[in-house]
């Protein structure tokens, strides 16, 4: 089963480290300055909303049957042997045409620099295999791991919610 | 052992012949045979502009690696021509008179390029573009000529203009509507696109369309327009939208409109015949008119359900977006969605433009039914979505005219589509 980034939505502050992390991690030098440099025309691979008086991180989901990768009229984007959606390392290069950023509902394709789209490849695991992102989270809103083990982990915790209401909680 | 047949090796056809195999693969044993009177493997139409531009080979443009066909066990015809179908006796006949019988058969003929009509037309130098060999033939011409016009400022046209611009021709694109991309932008959107073009120093002319095509000594001396004003021209590219082939279902009897119509199980009128693509006529989702499919996306998707539909694995079809669209000129993105401006009472346009980026919302009865994203096309993906699922986005304009707005802020509507994680309460109650 392949792992994503998962939102604790409840936990997110919106400080934007997530934001900032994944910027560095994918610049050549790996560095804060070129980051900086590059700012928005750096193309965005992930996205913090104000949702009402919630923070609400957007994270490509790595879609089963990907809308971008139907979208793709260049053969680019495609769903890698181990899950991962991305328009890197396939048969042909991006051209730009940007059906991709069209097609994606959740809005997590980007129009990068050097004409090709930009989105969440996970080309920044490190030595432990975690995403710069994940690392990056001060509140741990962002986790990588599995959807069963996400969704497990949110039943046991409502039923641990539940429990102590029902004795009375404190 | 069922025989399934698919005419056309494009898009639609390529995706419905993947369905049909499935997950089984190769070891789903039915027999899947495509006929295309092109001669190539499966490649991408919306890429030959770079053929043009001398820019991309055949090796960039092919959709599958090498060896793909044989890999699924799918058996090929291509360079051979459908001349008619005996729907009655489950066969097509092929150019060399040859039969072939099916249990099921894919019309996925495409659409072809709506001819200018006037005359010289079919003077050498006078071009359309919609094939790879087009699209060689052009970059051959274009190697002769120094100058170029090109009728028509849709998508197709204006990508055309570009390739030949960068060749080092002098292109001058002649729009009978007031702007260019009347059906992707509006006025505004097209200004800032015109300027982007402009740039790159391609000239245009509004308000004429040709009224010939002037040669001499078999050879093309330029457009003669409307208003009776001459253009010198070597070459001539006309882009006047596409017409959905519909030859061989017309003279089969089945049901055809502007393009082949069928129903949600994408069934034409005759049994056994589906069709999905270019060819076919759809309705709109948001206006919910029927009209010409014409999409990459459309084509891929509607491809797909016709191949499960065939092979017995039901799948309705929804409906699309007639029109989605992205492209960039220039350096300038651009997408759009749905209506590109209001349709009278009842509609409601609002639109901001800061450093560059102009991005409008039409919106119907609270929901979202339209969006003009120029400069800027970041989150364009959630417009789309919206636009499809007839989400309600009321209160939320500010935040679309800014950008500022992802799945999270629809959270019913959208972030079940992946089968993705539950959202908290706290979203769920932002939905309307
Ligand atoms: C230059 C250009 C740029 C484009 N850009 C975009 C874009 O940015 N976005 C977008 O959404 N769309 C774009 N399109 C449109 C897109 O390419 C089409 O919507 C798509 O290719 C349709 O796929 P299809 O499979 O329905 O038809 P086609 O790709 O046209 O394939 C049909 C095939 O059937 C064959 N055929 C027809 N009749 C017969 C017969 N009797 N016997 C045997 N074979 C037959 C045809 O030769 C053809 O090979 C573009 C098109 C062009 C030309």
């Amino acid at each position: 089963m392949h792992r994503g980034v998962f939102v604790r939505y409840e936990r997110c502050l919106g400080c934007r480290s997530c934001q900032l992390a994944c910027a560095v991690s994918h610049t050549r030098a790996g560095t804060l300055a070129e980051a900086l440099l590059q700012g928005e025309a750096g193309g965005r691979r992930l996205f913090v909303d104000q949702v009402g008086a919630v923070k609400a991180p957007s994270v490509c989901r790595h879609c089963e049957e990907a809308y971008c990768v139907a979208a793709c009229p260049a053969g680019a984007m495609w769903k890698r042997p181990d899950g991962v959606v991305t328009n890197a390392g396939s048969l042909h290069q991006c051209v730009g045409c940007w059906m991709c950023v069209m097609a994606c509902p959740f809005g997590v394709i980007s129009r990068g620099p050097g004409g090709q789209a930009v989105k969440c490849d996970q080309e920044c695991l490190d030595g432990d295999g975690l995403p710069a992102c994940v690392k990056a989270c001060p509140t741990r809103a962002l986790v990588f791991t599995t959807m069963e083990e996400f969704e497990a982990g949110r039943r046991r915790a409502a039923l641990q919610g539940a429990a102590a209401t029902a004795s009375g909680g404190r | 052992m069922r025989r399934f047949l698919i005419i056309g090796n494009g898009a639609a056809g390529l995706a419905a012949a993947e369905a049909i195999r499935g997950d089984a693969g190769r070891a789903g044993g039915d027999d899947i045979t495509i006929v295309s009177d092109e001669p190539h493997p499966a490649y991408s139409r919306c890429l030959i502009p770079g053929v043009v531009a001398g820019e991309l080979g055949f090796e960039a443009l092919s959709l599958r690696p090498p060896g793909f066909y044989g890999s699924l066990g799918f058996k090929t015809l291509f360079g051979r021509r459908v001349t008619g179908i005996d729907s009655a006796r489950h066969r097509v006949i092929l150019e060399n008179g040859t039969g072939l019988e099916y249990d099921a058969l894919l019309l996925a003929t495409g659409a072809r390029p709506a001819p200018a009509g006037v005359p010289g037309s079919e003077s050498p130098g006078v071009f359309s573009l919609r094939t790879y060999e087009d699209a060689t033939r052009i970059a051959a011409a274009a190697e002769e000529a120094s100058s170029a016009v090109v009728v028509g400022g849709g998508l197709v046209g204006l990508k055309a203009a570009v390739a030949l611009r960068k060749r080092g021709l002098k292109v001058t694109v002649v729009v009978k509507s007031p702007w260019i991309l009347s059906k992707q932008l509006d006025r505004w959107g097209a200004v800032l696109v015109q300027e982007a073009l402009a740039a790159l120093g391609i000239g245009f002319i509004f308000g004429q369309n040709p009224a010939e095509f002037a040669q001499k000594r078999g050879r093309l001396m330029g457009v003669r327009l409307e208003d009776g004003a001459r253009l010198a021209a070597g070459l001539v590219i006309v882009g006047k939208g596409v017409v959905p082939e519909v030859r061989l279902a017309r003279e089969a009897g089945i049901n055809v409109a502007a393009g082949v119509l069928v129903d949600r199980h994408l069934r034409t009128s005759a049994p056994g015949v589906y069709a999905a693509g270019d060819c076919c006529e759809v309705s709109d989702l948001v206006t919910g008119e029927r009209s010409p499919s014409a999409l990459w996306t459309l084509a891929v998707e509607q491809g797909r359900l016709a191949g499960l539909n065939m092979a017995g694995r039901a799948a309705p079809y929804e409906g699309g977006l007639t029109r989605l669209n992205t492209v960039e000129f220039g350096g300038i993105p651009v997408a759009s969605a749905g209506l590109v401006t209001a349709r009278g009472n009842g509609f409601q346009e609002l639109s901001r433009s800061a450093r560059g980026a102009y991005r409008k919302i039409i919106l119907k009865d609270g929901r979202l039914v339209g969006a003009v994203l120029v400069g800027d096309i970041s989150r364009a993906g959630v417009y789309a979505a919206l636009i499809r699922r007839r989400a309600v986005v009321e209160g939320l304009e500010p935040e679309l005219l800014s950008a500022r707005m992802g799945a999270n802020h629809f959270p019913g509507a959208l972030a079940a589509l992946a089968g993705g994680p539950a959202v908290p309460q706290a979203l769920e109650k932002m939905e309307s």
